[in-house]
């Protein structure tokens, strides 16, 4: 019996390491593709930094363009946004080409390419999601912020968060959707999430621009009594505005 | 007002003598147009005057030194308030066709101007590149332009004129040309409205200036008196200007000579209400201290910090921090610290400080335009401040 036993095991172990070996070379070539794409992918991003630096990119986009691409790149350099795209779409072609291969070098017939590729495309598309939807809600929630502070709103950072986390719940729904995690839990929760924050929103508003609706009916009903602008009986309480042109 | 025979032409362009002076004015309705051909006729009595507009020419006698030539404006601006590319463009046009020695841009509601500053523009404008017009304006008018406009060109081009966004020039031909070219490159990108700096732009091509007191004026207001978005626009299109000539006032020049007009003024009966400017700063102070520590130093956020906790009657904020502060912004917007709106809407709140300090001061007895000249003093003595950070931006990085 024992006999028995101990061949069972070193049939088990035997193939077991046959199926590590048979493995090991597409690990290999999948990580030889990754690395070689990024090598690439590095140079090319040298190089081009190397070019645009030298027809002066940068001065030509902010010259050119009223709402700049530098708002948006890193280190407000249109330059450094490109040579890093370059470098980051060569990294995920090798990282395509190395499951491709992968899936070459492993021996049977199991085609892991025809699963794992799609979702890795997902997964890219879902990262420039997250990136993007990051970007917008910084920008958007600082944009309230100044106009909400222009205002004079006592709740301007408020609001401004409010923004900020409706569009990172709205990216983080779509990232998940994109990857198709949680299915009908996340639409559930995104839209109870949402609402809830827009709902919040709109009482904040509208509670707090009670004073300003008021101060703007305040200003119609003396621009109605004093007269227009430019007549001169409406000079005498204009004479205390200030003229900032 | 009365329709009043001034003897007028209407001048073909080919008939035009050469080296007369045109006078171009803005787009006027039909009473302020009389009035303005009457002061023009007042003004230049027995010199032969082309006078260019893009109204209809009223049907008048002939004979007269005065010749009204109706034009198609090349570029239309849609920002009467203020002279912008397309008037500069519209008038360098004008210009040439007629072989001007020298041009007169009239903004709107110059019906107001009277005939004697009128004659003193065109006289300038004979003998020198740029004749600019000074106002006499209240207290309470103008503020941005002494607030940052007038400080920061007499600092960066040393050019001493009172109000560089004058809306009525004295132009010889070859300044005419100069600011049409840089006009040039608004209309090309079709940016009729853009706005251009006629006195910076003198001054970085050592073209002479003469400033000329025209006395009271009406001046234009814009339409839509939004100030975050007025202000943005004013002051963004000057730090690009500041940006665009950094080779030319980096380097050390002393302005020119000049005795400024200061009139000892009684306070103020009337002291203007700044509290809502101080509270406006105060918000800002709580929710947008974030967004200026990105841009300014500490010695700035602590002069801001010690502004917030003043009482309302002593707020005062010191000249020498108001300078850095514009400064430090023309240097962020210079390097995209953060996006240039943001920026120029972060200023806001502490432009209406400003105010609230400047107008608290001169309700104090100070005259105002002795506070202003102060003012643009220590914009100039801090102009070695600007430069070094504009050389050596990462030396400090606040």
């Amino acid at each position: 019996m024992w006999q028995q036993v101990e061949l069972a095991l070193s049939q088990s172990a035997h193939r077991v390491l046959f199926k590590l070996a048979s493995f090991l070379p597409a690990l290999v070539a999948l990580f030889l593709a990754v690395v070689v794409l990024t090598a690439i992918g590095a140079g090319l991003s040298a190089l081009l930094h190397r070019i645009l630096t030298s027809v002066r990119f940068d001065e030509r986009i902010s010259r050119n363009q009223v709402g700049s691409v530098s708002d948006w790149a890193p280190s407000h350099s249109p330059t450094a946004l490109v040579a890093r795209t370059a470098f980051w779409a060569c990294v995920v072609v090798g990282v395509f080409i190395g499951v491709s291969a992968f899936d070459a070098a492993y021996p049977g017939e199991s085609q892991i390419s025809l699963f794992v590729l799609p979702y890795l495309a997902h997964s890219v598309g879902a990262i420039v999601l997250l990136i993007a939807g990051t970007i917008i809600a910084r920008f958007l929630a600082r944009s309230v912020l100044i106009g909400a502070v222009n205002a004079k709103l006592q709740y301007a950072r408020f609001l401004s968060m409010g923004v900020k986390w409706l569009v990172l719940v709205l990216t983080a729904a779509m990232v998940l959707d994109h990857l198709q995690i949680g299915g009908v839990v996340v639409e559930l929760a995104f839209g109870i999430l949402f609402g809830g924050i827009v709902l919040t929103l709109s009482l904040a508003v509208g509670l707090g621009s009670r004073d300003i609706v008021s101060r703007s009916l305040e200003r119609n009903t003396d621009l109605a009594s004093d007269g227009l602008p430019g007549d001169p009986e409406s000079r005498s309480s204009m004479s205390e505005t200030l003229r900032h042109f | 007002m009365a329709s009043i025979q001034t003897n007028i032409d209407i001048a073909p362009a080919t008939n035009a003598p050469t080296g007369s002076l045109l006078v171009s004015l803005a787009p006027l309705a039909s009473d302020a147009l009389e009035a303005t051909l009457a002061n023009l006729a007042l003004a230049f009595p027995s010199q032969t005057v082309l006078v260019a507009t893009p109204d209809s020419a009223p049907n008048l006698s002939s004979g007269g030194p005065l010749r009204l030539l109706p034009y198609t404006p090349t570029a239309v601006s849609t920002t009467p308030w203020v002279l912008t590319a397309a008037d500069y463009l519209n008038a360098f046009a004008l210009v040439q066709e007629n072989q001007a020695s020298a041009c007169l841009l009239l903004g709107a509601e110059s019906h107001t101007l009277h005939p004697e500053a009128i004659h003193a523009l065109a006289a300038a404008a004979t003998t020198s590149d740029l004749a600019v017009a000074r106002y006499n304006l209240g207290p309470r008018e103008g503020l941005v332009n002494s607030a940052i406009l007038y400080p920061v060109t007499r600092a960066l081009f040393a050019a001493r004129p009172r109000f560089p966004l004058a809306i009525d020039l004295g132009l010889s031909s070859r300044m005419a040309q100069r600011l049409a070219s840089e006009a040039q490159r608004f209309t090309a990108g079709n940016q009729n409205d853009a706005l251009i700096w006629p006195v910076a732009a003198a001054a970085s091509a050592n073209f002479t200036i003469t400033e000329i007191d025209v006395g009271t004026r009406t001046l234009p207001q814009p339409a839509a008196p939004d100030l975050n978005s007025l202000l943005a626009q004013i002051a963004g299109s000057l730090f690009t200007y500041v940006d665009a000539k950094a080779t030319f006032w980096q380097r050390a020049r002393t302005a020119q000579a000049a005795s400024p007009i200061i009139q000892i003024a009684p306070p103020e009966e009337h002291p203007a209400d700044v509290s809502s400017m101080i509270d406006a700063f105060h918000i800002a102070y709580t929710n947008l201290h974030e967004i200026w520590s990105l841009v300014l130093p500490p010695n700035s956020l602590l002069g801001l910090k010690r502004l917030s906790a003043m009482p309302p009657a002593s707020f005062r904020m010191p000249d020498s921090l108001w300078a850095r502060i514009i400064y430090d912004f023309i240097l962020a917007y210079r390097l995209r610290t953060i996006n240039r709106g943001h920026l120029l809407g972060a200023l806001t709140p502490l432009y209406l400080a400003w105010v609230a300090s400047h107008l608290l001061l001169i309700s104090s007895g100070i005259a105002p335009e002795k506070h202003i000249e102060e003012l643009a003093a220590v914009f100039e003595a801090d102009k070695p401040y600007l430069v070094s950070r504009w050389r050596w931006p990462d030396r400090f990085n606040p």
